[in-house]
């Protein structure tokens, strides 16, 4: 197995960054935990992740919105993929789009909360593959 | 002819009496006599005749008189005079005094029946006419009284009230609508709309109801906004129709619901948190289950135990959640009954402090107390005393360092008994004392975040405070640890509002 591929998982739920931590490790992925934006975006530049799944619902109302735009405004990172998380996708009104647009949020997969761990897993997988195309 | 009429024959001849008696009764008519005018007047003012015969020429009170006086009495009687010397001076002077008509003597029976039936044709008419003027005299002061009623009536509504013709013209208001659309005053009925008011939707609503051509629809409900949108009115626009159903104008009923759409809004904002705050446990129990029935993430068992274990936390405080919400239900709708009784909070805080020392020693909190012996009772509720310091003590450790401490203490302030709780645990910034009170808050720290709780402790707590008339403060420092301190009245007062 070529070298472990590092996942960042930023979530204030701590219940969730560890289920999603246990998944991934047992399914190969070296992963690293951020319970907060700023703290996400200490990790990013520390830990250059090859993939970054964060809730939208942090701390405060966009903090997750925020935090992904930064990423995708930065040349260094913003080809690393963002997987959305989200259990409240209804109730922030935030639309997500997969295509780059101005006023939707631009972000490469979401998923509702409770992720089912195959759902994460096959998530993961195919933004890292589409990475190395 | 009515076989009812009544008459009275006056004459001091018998032959004249009895000769009329005869004939009229012959044609149906009840028919009485007199044989003076004394006599007469005197029957006239006992019984109600419809007409009376008077002989002009008699002793006494004489036929003028008499007639003078019936008409007097009655004018709607009809009299007919009957004279032996007939002449144009004394049936002019008869007439005069309201005598109907006059018949000369001698007459024959057919001529007195003519006259008769004449006088009674001409007393039913009349009496026709008076009753028609008197209903009509009714009519139009019950109309007076009705209009001036139904200004009342609106005038005392709440509601505002307007009403508008076909031309859209305003013509019926009460002050309630002026002061709902802040109009400058309706002081002149029959202008338009647009002169009174500048809310275009209202106007545009009204017109709609005038214009509508549906003869079936009976009212629109429509929500207007008022006054810069301060305020919110449900406008019910009804036309007003005919016999024809013909549109002849509208009644606008103006309700000012702005106070009922804040409600609205408020509870709608609590049910989409109380859903987020129960829907982010359930989302990590079952994420939890899912995590340990796929083995995604692996079977070691003392694993899969330890995960099972994470889902069984978050199952008892999403349980204490809903415990939490169902006090704050039933202290909203007042259903807690309170039980007021004097209470030794002092006991009540020693028995918390016992119940509460395992948990304090796990986490190498000293839990200590000053209470002297001399504080009084107070009135208060049991079951709320329990959990308001239950409550308050219980975060004093959560919340606290290793190492720290929590000491109660308690004495009396003024009027008042208060007890202090100071801990030497996290304590908050100014930006999270502000918000400590607001339901489901929880400071967003990493640490707080690993203890579990509900973020309505403090909710309940300032509900029983207030419930008791009491008050609490709270000092705290980032780093250093909180002081909360509960003040209950040493007198309760029966008198004040409970503010929940």
């Amino acid at each position: 197995m070529p070298q472990k591929r590092k996942i960042l998982l930023v979530d204030d739920d701590l219940d969730f960054l560890e289920m999603h931590k246990a998944v991934l490790m047992n399914h190969g992925y070296e992963v690293t935990t951020a319970t907060s934006a700023q703290e996400g975006w200490e990790k990013v530049r520390a830990e250059m992740p090859d993939l970054i799944v964060l809730d939208l619902m942090m701390e405060e109302h966009d903090a997750g919105f925020s935090f992904a735009q930064r990423i995708k405004n930065d040349p260094l990172f913003k080809k690393t993929p963002i997987l959305m998380v989200t259990a409240v996708a209804d109730a922030t009104g935030y639309k997500f789009s997969l295509e780059e647009d101005g006023y939707w949020m631009k972000t490469d997969a979401f998923l509702d909360k409770p992720v089912e761990p195959s759902a994460l897993v096959d998530s993961v997988k195919k933004l890292l593959d589409q990475k190395e195309d | 002819m009515s076989t009812k009429a009544f008459i009275l024959v006056v004459d001091d001849e018998m032959g004249i009496r009895e000769g009329c008696k005869r004939a009229l009764s012959e044609e149906g008519y009840k028919v009485d006599d007199a044989d003076s005018g004394q006599s007469g007047l005197q029957k006239v003012t006992q019984n109600g005749y419809d007409l009376v015969l008077v002989d002009l020429m008699m002793p006494g009170i004489g036929g003028m008189d008499l007639i003078k006086k019936i008409h007097n009495m009655d004018p709607e009687i009809i009299t007919v005079v009957i004279t032996g010397n007939a002449t144009i001076e004394t049936a002019v002077e008869a007439t005069k005094l309201g005598a109907y008509d006059y018949l000369p003597k001698p007459f024959s029976p057919e001529a007195l029946i003519a006259v008769v039936n004449r006088g009674m044709e001409k007393r039913i008419l009349s009496l026709e006419a008076k009753k028609l003027y008197a209903e009509r005299t009714q009519r139009l002061l019950e109309l007076v009284n009705e209009r001036s009623r139904l200004r009342t009536i609106i005038g005392c509504m709440a509601d505002g009230v307007l009403v508008a013709n076909l031309e859209g013209r305003l013509v019926l208001w009460n002050t309630s609508s002026v002061k709902m659309l802040k109009s400058k005053g309706f002081d002149i009925a029959g202008e338009s709309l647009e002169y009174y008011i500048s809310n275009e939707p209202l106007i545009a609503a009204i017109k709609e109801v005038l214009n509508s051509e549906d003869k079936d629809f009976s009212m629109i409900s429509r929500e207007i906004p008022a006054q810069d949108k301060k305020v919110i009115l449900m406008a019910n626009i009804a036309p007003v129709r005919d016999e024809g159903g013909n549109i002849l104008g509208a009644v606008t009923v103006l309700r000012d619901i702005t106070k009922l759409k804040e409600i609205n809004k408020i509870k709608s904002q609590f049910v989409s948190m109380v859903a987020h705050e129960l829907r982010a446990p359930l989302a990590a129990i079952k994420g939890w289950l899912e995590v340990v029935l796929t083995g995604e993430a692996g079977a070691d068992v003392e694993q899969n135990q330890q995960w099972l274990q994470r889902a069984m936390d978050r199952a008892d405080s999403l349980l204490a959640m809903v415990d939490d919400l169902l006090v704050i239900n039933r202290m909203e709708a007042g259903r807690i009954a309170q039980k007021m009784e004097p209470v030794r909070i002092n006991d009540v805080i020693i028995k918390i402090v016992d119940f509460l020392k395992p948990a304090a020693e796990k986490q190498a909190v000293t839990l200590s107390t000053k209470l002297p012996d001399d504080l009084p009772s107070i009135q208060a509720d049991l079951r709320d005393m329990e959990k308001l310091f239950t409550n308050l003590i219980s975060n004093a450790i959560k919340y606290n360092t290793d190492n720290g401490s929590v000491v109660v203490e308690g004495k009396i302030e003024g009027s008042h008994l208060c007890y202090k709780i100071q801990d030497t645990g996290f304590g908050m910034s100014p930006d999270t004392l502000r918000h400590i009170f607001d339901d489901f808050y929880r400071a967003d720290d990493e640490r707080i975040k690993k203890i579990s709780g509900t973020g309505l402790g403090l909710t309940i707590a300032k509900k029983i405070i207030n419930s008791h008339f009491g008050h609490i403060d709270v000092e705290s420092e980032l780093g250093k640890g909180s002081v909360f301190t509960v003040c209950l009245p040493l007198e309760h007062r029966k008198d004040q509002k409970v503010e929940q």
